[in-house]
């Protein structure tokens, strides 16, 4: 068991982490499992972006569409009389489908072109979205009565986090998340040795923005009402990227450090009137701060702060893994 | 015949703008190889400086353009003493990382305003604002024309800047050749701090004049600074009469693509949007790059 724990330095508290959240409805208030629900929709939100834009370095500032096709799809199911859970593996598909329309154009392009374009993508969808007949235009969208369970929403929000990690744990050990780190670190070199980039990271987009758009469709389900003002929103586009960059990109646990931090901000911000407004300052300022001193986020500080630590093994070796 | 002269002149009035809000992006771009996120930020600041002075000492949006020019010209350089020039210097192309940091930067601008200003709605109203001339029997707005007018002159007078002085001959050769200008004897890092500076008095005259045109809220800008975008990939990036060339054609694209097809006004932003990622995947060299792609196919990068 030891030394089951000493390979896998992540697997206690991974183990911790899914306990609490799974047993919560047990002890926890109502209030709490809100909050909890919260930050899962968020850990599935950053860990699947961060397969495509921490892993493989593209950063995309589109993924709330993704949300939005999740989130419309199931309402407009559920409204033509499907059963919610139905929808999900629809809005899924669509997504995914979606994500490919959008990956073929854009992935020709690199860095931070891509990023600019993502921006467009994702404002098209939302003007789109906001003038359209069936999304409900401005004024949203509300989902058929007798939709609503909370407990069975939280058990399912929480089993997709917990399933979006495993599977980013999976792909990250596998030829495929070698391929999106050998991305990351050089197109190019990539390319050279084999790596069909376009298509890995096509294959990224579909599987994350699969992911999101699950969690969009728990997300309308959760709240009964959606609009594009909701889903399609640049400031949840925002969100999304702003966790895994500041919990620390291309990692597995970067994400999910960020996505507590952000839903603990968000239940303070929205607690006290005066720092209401403020969001927009914290997070801002939390990026230029991360940008300027460690890009590798909150995850790249702890590793920094652990190097530093005295420890046994030889130095030749630690180098090597913090280096990793 | 008119109609087709009407639109014709509206767009060539929008594209004056659209020139003005581009030409900041691509000075700093030129120079720095950084993609300013913050320029909508810079804009939307610039609009309620401007809304500022006209609520408190009625001061005309137009002349106000001479006090909040300066001011912003002052503070690029302070933005840029403080926290851009601690970016690592990329030699190739812009990085991810000065695109997030001027991100953060966008947002801390664009919550400066909400807490200093709030959220509601503003726009400013002079005794022009409703006024309009009639030209080829269609109607144009003064504030249309005024912003037309501004924009042609400070292009020149960037134009007569950038031909004329030291100073703008350093900025062309460092946005030409950056390790080259040095070795001239060009302060490289003294040229960033300067061209930060005009870039960021350009996005204050672009917010000053959109101020006149439109109602704005701390969220302003956005669209705007991907119009600006489109236009300088259009332009090829670093040229600066391509610069010019873009701002026409996407001002003519968006007000012919209005007033010939049935597309409604609403997605008017999604045209540009659509033509942004369009021409950045078609022809990342922009205009420029696609008279070279017609002799050879250019692969992209």
């Amino acid at each position: 068991m030891m030394a089951l724990l000493r390979r896998h330095p992540a697997l206690l508290p991974g183990l911790v982490f899914s306990a609490v959240l799974l047993l919560a409805p047990t002890f926890a208030e109502r209030g709490t499992q809100n909050d909890l629900w919260n930050m899962a929709f968020f850990v599935v939100l950053a860990a699947a972006w961060n397969l495509l834009g921490g892993f493989a370095g593209q950063v995309s500032l589109g993924y709330s569409a993704f949300v939005g096709i999740g989130a419309y799809t199931t309402v407009l199911l559920a409204q033509a009389g499907w059963s919610p859970w139905l929808t999900l593996p629809v809005g899924a598909a669509l997504a995914a489908a979606f994500s490919v329309v959008v990956g073929l154009p854009t992935f020709r392009l690199r860095g931070p072109y891509f990023t600019i374009a993502t921006i467009g993508v994702g404002e098209a969808v939302r003007v789109i979205a906001s003038g359209l007949d069936f999304t409900g235009g401005s004024s949203g969208l509300r989902m058929p009565a007798g939709t609503f369970d909370f407990t069975a929403n939280y058990y399912a929000m929480v089993g997709l986090a917990l399933g979006t990690l495993a599977l980013v744990a999976w792909l990250q050990q596998n030829a495929f998340g070698l391929a999106l780190e050998a991305i990351r670190q050089d197109i190019d070199g990539a390319e050279a040795l084999g790596v069909n980039s376009t298509w890995v990271k096509l294959e990224a987009h579909a599987i994350s923005s699969a992911l999101v758009a699950v969690a969009g469709g728990l997300f309308a389900t959760n709240f009964q009402y959606i609009s594009p003002g909701s889903v399609f929103d640049f400031r949840l586009s925002l969100t999304i990227v702003l966790m895994p960059i500041v919990g620390g990109m291309g990692t597995l646990a970067g994400p999910v450090v960020g996505a507590m931090l952000f839903s603990y901000l968000q239940i303070k911000l929205l607690a006290s009137p005066t720092l209401r407004d403020s969001y927009l300052f914290i997070y801002g300022g939390l990026l230029i701060v991360v940008m300027l001193f460690e890009p590798r986020g909150i995850m790249g500080l702890w590793e920094r702060l652990w190097s530093r630590l005295p420890r046994r093994r030889t130095p030749a070796i630690a180098e090597a893994r913090g280096a990793g | 015949m008119q109609k087709l002269a009407i639109v014709a002149l509206n767009s060539l009035l929008a594209a004056g703008l659209y020139a003005t809000m581009s030409y900041g992006l691509a000075v700093i771009y030129g120079v720095m190889r950084i993609i300013n996120l913050a320029h909508a930020g810079l804009m939307m600041l610039a609009a309620y400086a401007t809304w500022a002075l006209n609520d408190r000492f009625g001061l005309d949006p137009f002349l106000s353009m001479l006090v909040v020019a300066p001011a912003f010209f002052l503070l690029g350089m302070a933005l840029y003493a403080t926290v851009i020039r601690w970016l690592p210097r990329s030699s190739a192309g812009p990085s991810m990382q000065s695109l997030l940091l001027l991100f953060g930067v966008w947002l801390v601008l664009q919550n400066l305003a909400y807490a200093i200003w709030g959220g509601d709605t503003q726009s400013i109203l002079t005794p022009y604002t409703m006024e309009s001339v009639q030209i080829f029997g269609g109607r144009f707005g003064i504030p249309q024309i005024l912003v037309f007018v501004v924009s042609i002159l400070s292009l020149v007078g960037l134009n007569l800047v950038l031909r004329r002085t030291f100073l703008g001959k350093a900025i062309r050769a460092v946005t030409q050749n950056r390790d080259a200008a040095m070795l001239s004897g060009v302060n490289a890092g003294q040229i960033a701090a300067v061209a930060f500076g005009i870039g960021t008095a350009f996005a204050a005259m672009a917010g000053s004049m959109l101020s006149t045109l439109y109602a704005f809220t701390p969220d302003f800008g956005r669209s705007f600074l991907l119009k600006a975008f489109c236009i300088i990939v259009l332009g090829g990036m670093e040229s600066f009469t391509g610069v010019a060339v873009g701002a026409l054609v996407l001002a003519f694209i968006e007000n012919f693509a209005s007033a010939y097809t049935s597309i409604p006004v609403s997605y008017q932003d999604a045209i540009s949007f659509t033509l942004l990622v369009v021409v950045l995947v078609a022809a990342p060299g922009g205009l420029p790059g696609l008279w070279r792609l017609l002799d050879r196919r250019v692969v992209a990068r």
